[in-house]
């Protein structure tokens, strides 16, 4: 029943953008393969776009915490794979690997040490500052190690490939593999593994979770982990192709939230398609509407989807 | 109840009175005071306080090596004190700070490198009658506002992207390059519109076209390629550039991978293209890329030493705006050296009046300002990253290396 739902939208979904691209090319007045670019640009663009959405979607949607520190642990984990690669000259893709498991742990001592107790709490106003808090603290240590002058890491995969006549950057495209890689990780983790089980139990009904036996905050502190740990894959995946600065992952935060909400909270597909069909829309819209135009477009999109399905693309009925 | 009111009041008075009274002492005694506060306000924290923390320990580093040198010999030694104030990269926040640093007896401030933070500090300076020295801060509008306590010592947005424009223009001449169309990409807001209108006007009047005008958001901006294809549909000589660091290193390393058949990247007022990492961050798409905009002296012996010495010290290379700040600090030591008073107000008139020789910068001259305050030899000089180095090329008198134009052999 969910699945034709679901199915049905992507079909829906997927029909949209292909008319609007089509009606791009056909209708926009614009060089062809200017359109190609962008059309290849953008999906590379909403590659990141999930990548970053991943980890917050897990956060908000199962722990109804509005991370407002995803931006920092972003830039955090950035540093983290830039400080491996300066300090110990190993590929960057391989210190990605590394600051997973690191991030995870942070996100999990994150939400065990000070989430945790806030658990009881009606509102959302204590957790939401906690997590203003924790952003603060990072992205000031992160200027007092670091300084704040843009670092960069340097991708020993640097340089383009041609696709349909587009230029596509070697180091966005594994971006991009990689979310897909990611958000299969963790659909599998939720669908199949004896963790995603109590993550969903927890999230569609916690007390009742509890009643037959799940560690309701041992749950949390996990899923905030696997969250966390999702942002470790996305900050070094990022960090190839942008300048670090502190507040390099602040740009990010929006739009992440906004796809969350878009793709439906919790839902990794959500945040994939979401993701996507954001970057995308984004980098089209750029053809036509100069300097913010796009991100206009994008929150417009956003506002009719909200009117239209509350829930969400993914989001489950309530 | 009156009677305690009265006391408060009385008490009040009398303390309101010997505070005057305290600082007319030292107004009054000026030749005779033991410091002087300049206060200063840059980002030290967030995201811009890479380039704030640079700033302020320029400016530290001249009130250093002033005192160093005996400090204000007209104020009987008097040495310089730096009172350093967070703008935190926010005008309001900026604005309290400017208040705190004069309350707390700063007889000059400088400051800020944002627009709108100067634009605040400007009016707070203003009301207090305190002399603010503008290090760095490029839109127009700050000093149209008919201030007298504000003065600028980098070229405003419109005189650069006029003599950008110019630069452009002699340096195709000059190297029988044909320059006919560009496509102008700017960041959107004050400052990219500003300096894109002024170098458009200057561009058209010379007989070169304007073959498209390509903004984006500095908010939200990861990936330029867009932008780059959409300013090569229109076929242009040379694509220009107007932005922040990070918007427009990625624009470079977009040029870089589409190989367009261009003849330069040129930036004007580029927060990238002559800073001394953007070479490294940015690899092989740095490459032959210019940028016309206000620098630091590469031909001064004496610029060469300061930033020796501030490298050493902070483990960082100078950047030009740290150099603004120091240069700064110096223009306010100058004028204290000139009127030997500690008053503001007179101060004031002691900076208006300054003509500084051997100005830090790369200019045309001596630093004067102008009846808005403006300096009116600041001009831009040409860089160009060759070799992984950024080099000045133009004009050809302070060169340090020959320009490579047509940059791209494509």
């Amino acid at each position: 029943m969910l699945t034709t739902e679901r199915g049905r939208i992507v079909l829906g979904l997927f029909a949209i953008t292909v008319l609007g691209i089509a009606a791009v090319y056909l209708f926009g007045g614009k060089d062809s393969n200017l359109v190609t670019q962008t059309v290849v640009t953008g999906l590379l663009l909403g590659g990141v776009y999930v990548l970053v959405s991943l980890g917050l979607t897990l956060i908000f949607g199962v722990l109804g915490i509005v991370n407002f520190a995803q931006g920092a642990m972003l830039a955090m984990a950035m540093y983290l794979v830039y400080f491996m690669v300066s300090s110990a000259g190993i590929n960057p893709y391989l210190a990605v690997v590394l600051s997973a498991p690191i991030m995870f742990g942070f996100g999990w001592l994150v939400q065990s040490t000070l989430m945790n107790r806030l658990i009881t709490d009606v509102g959302h106003s204590r957790p939401l500052l906690v997590t203003l808090g924790l952003s603060l603290l990072i992205s000031n240590t992160l200027l007092m190690i670091f300084g704040g002058r843009p670092l960069n890491v340097p991708s020993p995969y640097a340089g383009s490939v041609q696709i349909l006549g587009a230029i596509a950057d070697v180091p966005r495209i594994i971006a991009f593999v990689g979310a897909v890689i990611v958000a299969g990780g963790l659909i599998v983790i939720l669908r199949k593994s004896p963790l995603g089980l109590a993550i969903r139990a927890v999230a569609a009904n916690g007390t009742g979770a509890s009643l037959v036996g799940v560690n309701v905050k041992r749950i949390y502190a996990m899923t905030f982990g696997l969250g966390a740990a999702s942002v470790g894959v996305a900050g070094g995946l990022l960090a190839p192709f942008t300048s670090l600065v502190p507040s390099a992952g602040d740009q990010f935060t929006t739009l992440a939230f906004v796809i969350v909400v878009l793709g439906g909270l919790g839902s990794v597909p959500g945040a994939l398609v979401g993701g996507i069909f954001i970057g995308l829309l984004q980098t089209v819209g750029s053809l036509f509407l100069p300097g913010s135009g796009p991100l206009l477009l994008v929150f417009g999109m956003f506002v009719l989807v909200l009117f239209l399905r509350p829930q969400g693309l993914f989001g489950a009925n309530k | 109840m009156k009677k305690h009111t009265l006391v408060v009041v009385a008490v009040a008075v009398a303390l309101g009175m010997s505070g005057c009274s305290g600082t007319s002492n030292v107004a009054a005694g000026g030749d005779s005071v033991d410091s002087v506060t300049i206060g200063s306000i840059h980002p030290l924290s967030g995201s811009l306080s890479g380039v704030g923390g640079l700033m302020n320990a320029g400016a530290k580093m001249a009130v250093a090596d002033i005192n160093e040198a005996g400090g204000i010999e007209s104020l009987g030694g008097a040495t310089l004190v730096l009172n350093e104030g967070d703008s935190q990269g926010k005008a309001e926040i900026g604005q309290s700070e400017a208040q705190r640093l004069i309350s707390e007896g700063a007889v000059a401030l400088i400051g800020t490198y944002q627009s709108d933070v100067t634009q605040n500090v400007a009016s707070v300076a203003e009301r207090a009658k305190v002399p603010l020295v503008i290090d760095v801060a490029v839109d127009d509008k700050i000093l149209e506002q008919g201030y007298s306590y504000s003065f600028r010592i980098q070229p405003d947005a419109t005189s650069m992207g006029a003599s950008g424009a110019r630069s452009l223009i002699a340096m195709g001449e000059a190297t029988g390059t044909e320059i006919d169309t560009v496509a102008y990409i700017h960041i959107e807001g004050a400052f990219g519109g500003s300096v894109f209108e002024a170098f458009k006007t200057e561009a058209e009047a010379t007989g070169i076209t304007v073959a498209d005008e390509i903004t984006y958001s500095g908010a939200n901006f990861s990936d330029a390629t867009t932008q780059v294809t959409q300013a090569l549909a229109s076929d242009p000589d040379v694509i220009v550039v107007t932005g922040y660091f990070p918007d427009n290193l990625l624009i470079a390393e977009a040029v870089n991978a589409l190989k367009p058949d261009i003849k330069a990247v040129f930036g004007i007022a580029s927060g990238a293209y002559d800073d001394n990492s953007f070479p490294a961050a940015a690899g092989e798409a740095a490459s032959n890329i210019l940028s016309a905009n206000y620098h630091y002296s590469a031909t001064s012996d004496r610029v060469a030493d300061i930033r020796t010495r501030f490298e050493a010290a902070n483990g960082e290379s100078m950047e030009t705006a740290s150099m603004l700040s120091y240069q700064a600090v110096e223009v306010i030591a100058a004028a204290l050296e000139e009127s030997g008073s500690v008053d503001p107000e007179v101060l004031r008139d002691a900076i208006s009046a300054l003509s500084l020789t051997d100005p830090l910068l790369e200019f045309n001259g001596p630093i004067e300002f102008d009846e808005n305050g403006q300096n009116i030899n600041a001009t831009v000089v040409v860089m160009q990253v060759q070799d992984g180095a950024v080099e000045q090329v133009f004009p050809t008198e302070i060169a340090t290396k020959e320009a490579i134009l047509p940059a791209f052999s494509r």
